[in-house]
């Protein structure tokens, strides 16, 4: 049994080809600018959000929150209310369910990807699920990641993943425990593990001013990238507020122009291995 | 009299939409083709409904000429030789395409135009090749400004196709409508060419081409909106029922299948039939056609079509419930369908002898006028459930069309760096029933209406009471603001 946050049954940037992404509740690390800081922890049923929710669709049963979808109107007040960084909307599910609804679409797809909240956190339930899809279908698997996993449980999950996304916040171990609160040498240590598996697909670095988005850092990450291997894909994001929570939730967008500077340095860099 | 100062002195109509609007005028001056007073009164309820083709047809609506016979044996009537070379090949083309009659004036079918023009490749150089090839479709945009001509390509791979996907994307012309036949030898490549070209202007269709030449043989061309019909034939006529006026006036489900829905395909094959007689016994077309004489088009091969369009209102009307979310819903739609179907093709067509004497089934896309109604069996703009579960519905209700069915699958732009994901959903919707669909994505400059492409820019000027070369143009600016055209779901994260 898993906790998923939300199934995304098409989408077009989260791996090659078309692909359904899952998305897992939990998180390992702490970053200051997380989208989704809804998917850190599981819910410790505390009934601030059922306070809140005016459509009535949370409730208390048996001491637990329990959600009811049919009566929610997507408003997320109850995410934003939470103490917790939690959320009262997350399922628990099987692998056999969720392998059921990607054979169901399987005609339409070519694979699964797996996504967070750290969803290694989690790696019992993408081993069984990867399993059954390998064994019952073409679909391929991926996995979106932190990389702060341990390293054990990573060489169990290569066996069964087609492709890895890393999320790697900076190059500079300073700037990573800035903006994570945690050391960087265990994920690097797992990125090029997985780069020599050659199942490094893709590479992310979202630019945040003052954290890492110095010239420095960009040509070092790059360069790092571009030494790892011949085929990896590096991908710039550029830091959004929304969905922040926290000391970063009044940052303004990373500047447009800011942003094409930082480009321009890693394209000259990776070339056609960075992406648009 | 009142009618004809009234179209003279238009000022939204140029000189030629006048000289049309004139035609159709002295045309419904007869009175209607010989049909039953029950008939009639269908008609004049808007229960069934014949599309503006006018009261005493002269001609086929569809018209799909042999083209490949043309370029093998030239015209006689036309003074045209067999072409030796590319500039004769598109000069010929842009000929007889001026001579290809129809309701609108213009040539609906254009011809698999790269499988024609491929051989004359090697006579010109690549830069006059493009150029010749740019020229041509300039020329047809302009020459023949209505969004249901419409020009075919594959499923073979082929230069011609190629370059022309790529004009298609820079010119960003809504004419010509355009299709890619995709067989299980079209090049991935290819389709996702045509995927591009199609995320950016809304064309190509994607026509799955190995189950269509299953219903029609090899020799089947796309025309006007997305008709598929015999080469060297065409269909007579197009009368549609509008199955949501028919729910209207049923006491129930039972009452409808039953009783409503026999009688009413009984009176439209009664109006197909007696059009088609007009057109062959009392205007003699094949009898004045050049097109006919030199056997570019040949009776046995055309049919008639009956339309069906709003089954997801009828669907409403008669169950409470909504296609794409509740599966009685969806089942009593095909089981509605299917009745159709064997209803049409019970009867017997007159001179649909390409069809074996049997009219064929199309599910109509909707025109300007309809307000409140979907097109075909397309589920509810705005209405639609997510997008795989929409295309497996619609699949299984697609092949019940032997003359013409589409879909549209509007993406988000994530979709144009990833063609590779679009073309496994492409290939999905095939394995899934679908035979016609398009894609496009909610930024496209081009707007689809519902079986043919205007430009966003255009419904402004028209908008504003500007005259525009393009008929089409004003149908689709009232079919957005009466369909919610603008509100069709976007597919993406
Ligand atoms: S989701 Fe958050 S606010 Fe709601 S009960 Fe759980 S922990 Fe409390
Ligand atoms: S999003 Fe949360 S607060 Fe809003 S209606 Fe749904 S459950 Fe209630």
């Amino acid at each position: 049994m898993a906790y998923i946050n939300k199934i995304i049954l098409k989408t077009f940037i989260d791996g090659p080809g078309s692909r359904m992404a899952v998305f897992m509740q939990g998180c390992n690390l702490r970053c200051k600018y997380c989208h989704n800081p809804e998917t850190w922890n599981l819910c410790i049923h505390c009934g601030e959000c059922v306070k809140n929710c005016k459509k009535g669709a949370l409730f208390f049963e048996d001491g637990k929150v329990k959600y009811n979808k049919d009566l929610c109107a997507k408003c997320d007040v109850c995410i934003n209310v939470c103490p917790n960084n939690s959320t009262p909307k997350y399922e628990i599910m099987s692998a056999g369910d969720v392998y059921k609804i990607a054979y169901y679409n399987k005609d339409f797809l070519d694979g699964i990807t797996l996504s967070g909240g750290e969803c290694t956190l989690q790696y019992e339930f993408i081993l069984e699920l990867f399993k059954l899809i390998k064994e019952n279908t073409k679909l391929t698997t991926f996995i979106d990641t932190n990389g702060y996993i341990e390293f054990d449980i990573l060489k169990k999950l290569i066996d069964v993943t087609d492709g890895f996304m890393f999320d790697l916040k900076a190059l500079n171990s300073e700037n990573h425990i800035k903006l994570t609160g945690y050391d960087n040498e265990k994920i690097l240590k797992n990125l090029e593990y997985v780069s020599k598996n050659g199942l490094l697909y893709e590479v992310r670095t979202v630019l945040v001013e003052g954290f890492n988005d110095s010239e420095d850092e960009i040509e070092k990450i790059s360069e790092y990238i571009y030494k790892l291997n011949s085929y990896t894909k590096f991908k710039l994001i550029p830091f959004r507020p929304l969905g922040v929570k926290g000391e970063l939730s009044n940052m303004e967008s990373f500047d447009k122009e800011k942003f094409e500077k930082c480009y321009n340095i890693s394209k000259k860099i990776l070339k056609s291995r960075l992406k648009d | 009299m009142n009618g004809i100062i009234e179209i003279l002195s238009d000022t939204k109509l140029d000189y030629k939409q006048k000289r049309a609007a004139l035609s159709s005028f002295a045309e419904n001056s007869l009175p209607y083709v010989d049909i039953s007073d029950k008939a009639r009164k269908y008609m004049e309820d808007g229960i069934i409904c014949n599309l503006n083709e006018g009261n005493a047809p002269y001609r086929p609506r569809y018209v799909l000429p042999d083209y490949k016979k043309y370029f093998e044996n030239g015209s006689k009537y036309l003074n045209i030789k067999k072409p030796s070379d590319m500039y004769e090949a598109v000069n010929a083309l842009l000929i007889i395409y001026n001579y290809v009659p129809s309701i609108t004036g213009y040539p609906v079918y254009l011809g698999n135009i790269d499988e024609l023009l491929e051989p004359y490749c090697d006579s010109v150089s690549e830069r006059e090749l493009e150029n010749l090839l740019k020229m041509f479709l300039i020329n047809i945009d302009r020459n023949l400004p209505d969004a249901f001509v419409h020009a075919n390509i594959g499923p073979k791979d082929t230069k011609v196709g190629r370059i022309i996907l790529n004009l298609e994307e820079t010119l960003k012309d809504a004419v010509p409508n355009l299709s890619l036949k995709c067989s299980k030898d079209t090049p991935d490549d290819f389709i996702k060419l045509a995927i591009k070209t199609s995320l950016e202007i809304g064309k190509a269709y994607f026509i799955n081409h190995d189950e269509l030449v299953k219903v029609l043989g090899e020799n089947y061309g796309i025309a006007s909106c997305y008709n598929a019909l015999k080469i060297g034939g065409g269909s007579f006529t197009l009368v549609r029922v509008n199955l949501k006026e028919v729910a209207k006036i049923s006491k129930d489900y039972n009452d409808f299948i039953e009783r409503v829905l026999p009688d009413v395909i009984n009176c439209q094959c009664e109006i197909i039939n007696e059009r088609a007689r007009f057109i062959v016994e009392k205007a003699k077309f094949f009898e004045s056609s050049f097109l006919a004489r030199e056997e570019l088009i040949n009776i046995n091969n055309f049919t008639s079509m009956a339309g069906i369009f709003g089954l997801y209102e009828c669907v409403e009307i008669l169950s409470g419930m909504k296609m794409g979310f509740d599966n009685i819903a969806y089942e009593m739609a095909e089981n509605i369908i299917k009745r159709a179907y064997e209803l049409v093709k019970e009867k017997e067509g007159l001179y649909c002898n390409g069809y074996s004497g049997k009219i064929g089934f199309h599910a109509q896309s909707g025109i300007d006028s309809d307000i409140d109604v979907s097109a075909g069996v397309r589920i509810k703009t705005g209405c639609e459930p997510e997008i795989f579960e929409q295309i497996k519905l619609e699949g299984k209700l697609q092949k019940y069309f032997d003359t013409g069915v589409s879909d549209i699958y509007i993406f988000d732009k994530t979709a144009k760096n990833n063609l590779e994901g679009v073309l496994t959903i492409i290939k999905g919707a095939f394995k899934n029933g679908i035979r016609e669909m398009t894609i496009n994505t909610s930024d496209s400059e081009l707007i689809r209406i519902t079986g043919y492409l205007v430009k966003r820019s255009d419904i402004e000027k028209y908008e504003k009471g500007e005259p525009l070369r393009e008929g089409t143009v004003a149908l689709g600016a009232d079919s957005i603001k009466n369909c919610g055209i603008l509100d069709r779901k976007v597919r993406g994260i």
